[in-house]
């Protein structure tokens, strides 16, 4: 701001000094305002404003004191500095002109230089309090900003994680659904078959014929092992070889049908299938078997679908009450591996080194969000494909990074767990090291990352007091986490 | 006799046992029914069946599989052989590959789990009637 424009009140009940005020100021290109006693003043100044005031103590009525106490009172004036005027053999309170707020005094009979020098001296400091008020008001609203925008970059990476852990999640259910719908229908079906089947093959079958019948059932349903396809494949070949050396026809349905139920041998069940109708007896036992397989098919898929649900479940458990829980580490992690399993299955191999760790104080939902993160970015560093190896384990006290150097309380080597995420991708390089735990940092293509994924991991792992490091060169990278097992505090 | 054959592949147990008594009780003994856990382990029968001088009719596979997935496997398939009818089952649609598929190996149709019965059924039907 140019002082030199400024608008000053200059209160005095003395017109010559009013006068002379006016002359040495208007002399310096300021507007200058005189008014002659307190309660003008007061008018002028809610008239307008002025840059600073010069302001008479001794006046008839209203004594500038009051004046300023009643400027200091209200908040739309109380930032206009105030310079008291007091005549020489006056009795002069200096420490009571401060402490009403003035910034500053000038005695009478005064010097032009002074007058000016002074005047120039506090209109500069307010107008570089004014520029910094407003600065600092423009620095906090740019903060608060920043803040709403870095929430809802947390809460779109959130968003983010969540929308892909949906897409996997619905293969890992539908997987399962079709499985149990087809199978519901495949049991309904054989079911039909066999109310039909059954009153006419006992009909026709001989009582000897009928129990080698039960033996075969017996056999298929006993047979609690699923095998592989390349199995089944063998099995039916091995079978198809018995059945024409037996001379058999039909022997490619027949091998089928027995090695489906996998029925290893065809020796005991020889006479059954010498039967006429045995294609239609070899049926009626197929579709026993097809009842109790596909039943078992759905326990399974249900077992496969729970799992999901429960891991889900696990990995969405909100503790409003901010408490730590008691959890365990390795579960926790497992939890996350459910829900990438249908990306880990792409072409990742996952290692397990588990050791025995305990049970620990911490923020569940906040951990799986560390795992998530972690395992995540392995994924995208492998592109789908290579190894994943993940250790839990009680470190070795020498491995400890100085965690709790400020801490009276020596920690014992026992008193942490640690996780080692480590991944055979491409390694992150040491530039990049340096900064992966910076917000907004990078080096994901853009619009893959929003750059915060290890800053919200550094800040949980901040929570729990724990630390995180990355160790990395092409092929192996290792982020390892240390979490107390008892947190102060 | 020479049997022709469809073949499933899915890297799930579950969904290969059940697929394989929906065709056994549609079908019968019409075709026979070859099943792989694995796009590797399918290319593997594929050749065995193509020595054997037995001809495949259709293919059901799952996209998602470890190693190779669905689009790849049928693409793959689709360069030698591109008579074969091909289906893709899957869980989760990733549009970009079966978009692919049928660009570039002529996807009969696109199934998803979990499927309806007579979807599958009709599907087969008509492929076969191609």
């Amino acid at each position: 701001m140019d002082t030199r424009k400024a608008n000053i009140l200059a209160v005095d009940d003395t017109h010559a000094n009013l006068r002379l005020l006016t002359r040495i100021l208007t002399g310096h290109k300021y507007t200058v305002r005189p008014v002659p006693d307190g309660l003008l003043a007061l008018s002028a100044v809610y008239a307008e404003t002025p840059d600073l005031i010069l302001l008479d103590i001794m006046m008839p009525g209203m004594t500038g004191y009051e004046v300023c106490e009643k400027l200091k009172a209200d908040e739309r004036t109380r930032d206009i500095p105030v310079i008291f005027i007091s005549a020489k053999n006056e009795i002069f309170d200096k420490v009571k002109a401060f402490s009403l707020g003035g910034v500053d005094y000038i005695t009478k009979p005064f010097q032009s230089e002074e007058v000016l020098a002074r005047v120039e001296t506090h209109l500069s400091l307010r107008s570089l309090q004014t520029t910094l008020e407003e600065k600092n008001k423009a620095l906090t609203e740019a903060y608060e900003q920043l803040k709403s925008a870095q929430n809802q970059l947390i809460l779109r990476e959130k968003m983010a994680a969540l929308g892909q852990l949906v897409a996997g999640v619905a293969h890992e259910i539908n997987t399962p659904l079709g499985a149990i719908r087809a199978s519901i229908n495949n049991i309904s079906n054989a079911l039909s078959a066999s109310v039909r089947q059954l009153p006419q093959l006992f009909q026709e079958l001989p009582p000897d014929r009928q129990a080698d019948f039960f033996a075969l059932s017996q056999a298929a349903l006993e047979n609690r092992k699923n095998l592989s396809s390349r199995e089944t494949r063998k099995l039916r070949r091995s079978l198809k070889k018995e059945l024409e050396e037996q001379g058999m026809n039909e022997t490619d349905s027949f091998a089928n049908i027995l090695a489906n139920m996998g029925i290893s041998h065809i020796s005991p069940f020889i006479r059954l299938l010498e039967e006429e109708n045995s294609s239609f007896i070899l049926q009626t036992a197929y579709n026993l078997f097809v009842q109790q397989n596909n039943s078992r098919n759905i326990m399974t898929a249900v077992e496969r679908a729970s799992k999901v649900v429960f891991a889900l479940k696990s990995y969405a458990r909100h503790d409003d009450s901010d408490q730590m829980l008691s959890a365990n580490v390795p579960e926790g992690i497992d939890v996350v591996l459910t829900l990438y399993d249908n990306q880990l299955k792409k072409g990742i191999e996952v290692i397990k080194n588990y050791g025995e760790v305990p049970d620990m104080l911490c923020y569940p939902d906040e951990l799986n969000q560390v795992w998530t993160n972690l395992i995540h970015n392995a994924i995208q560093a492998m592109e789908g494909k290579g190894i994943l190896e993940i250790t839990v384990r009680i470190p070795d006290a020498s491995e400890l990074p100085d965690i709790r150097s400020d801490s009276e309380t020596e920690p014992g080597q026992d008193a942490y767990v640690i996780v080692q995420i480590t991944d055979s991708g491409c390694g992150i390089s040491e530039e990049a090291q340096a900064r992966i735990f910076e917000p907004f940092f990078t080096t994901k293509p853009s619009g893959e990352g929003s750059g915060l994924g290890l800053d919200i991991v550094q800040n949980i792992i901040d929570r729990h007091q724990g630390r995180i490091k990355v160790e990395s060169q092409p092929g192996k990278t290792t982020f390892s986490v240390f979490l107390p097992i008892s947190v102060s505090g | 006799m020479s049997q022709k054959v469809i073949l499933c592949v899915d890297d799930e147990e579950i969904i290969l046992t059940s697929l394989r008594d929906q065709l056994q009780n549609h079908f019968g003994s019409r075709y026979m029914y070859e099943f792989a856990e694995s796009a590797d382990e399918a290319l593997e029968v594929i050749s065995e069946l193509n020595e054997d001088g037995v001809e495949i009719l259709i293919i059901v596979s799952d996209w998602l599989m470890p190693e190779m997935k669905g689009d790849e496997f049928l693409i793959r398939v689709h360069k030698q052989f591109p008579g074969i009818v091909k289906v893709m089952l899957t869980g989760h649609a990733n549009e970009e590959a079966i978009e692919r598929t049928r660009r570039e190996a002529n996807l009969h149709r696109c199934l998803y789990k979990p499927w309806d019965e007579e979807e599958l059924i009709e599907t087969l039907v008509s492929g076969l009637g191609n």
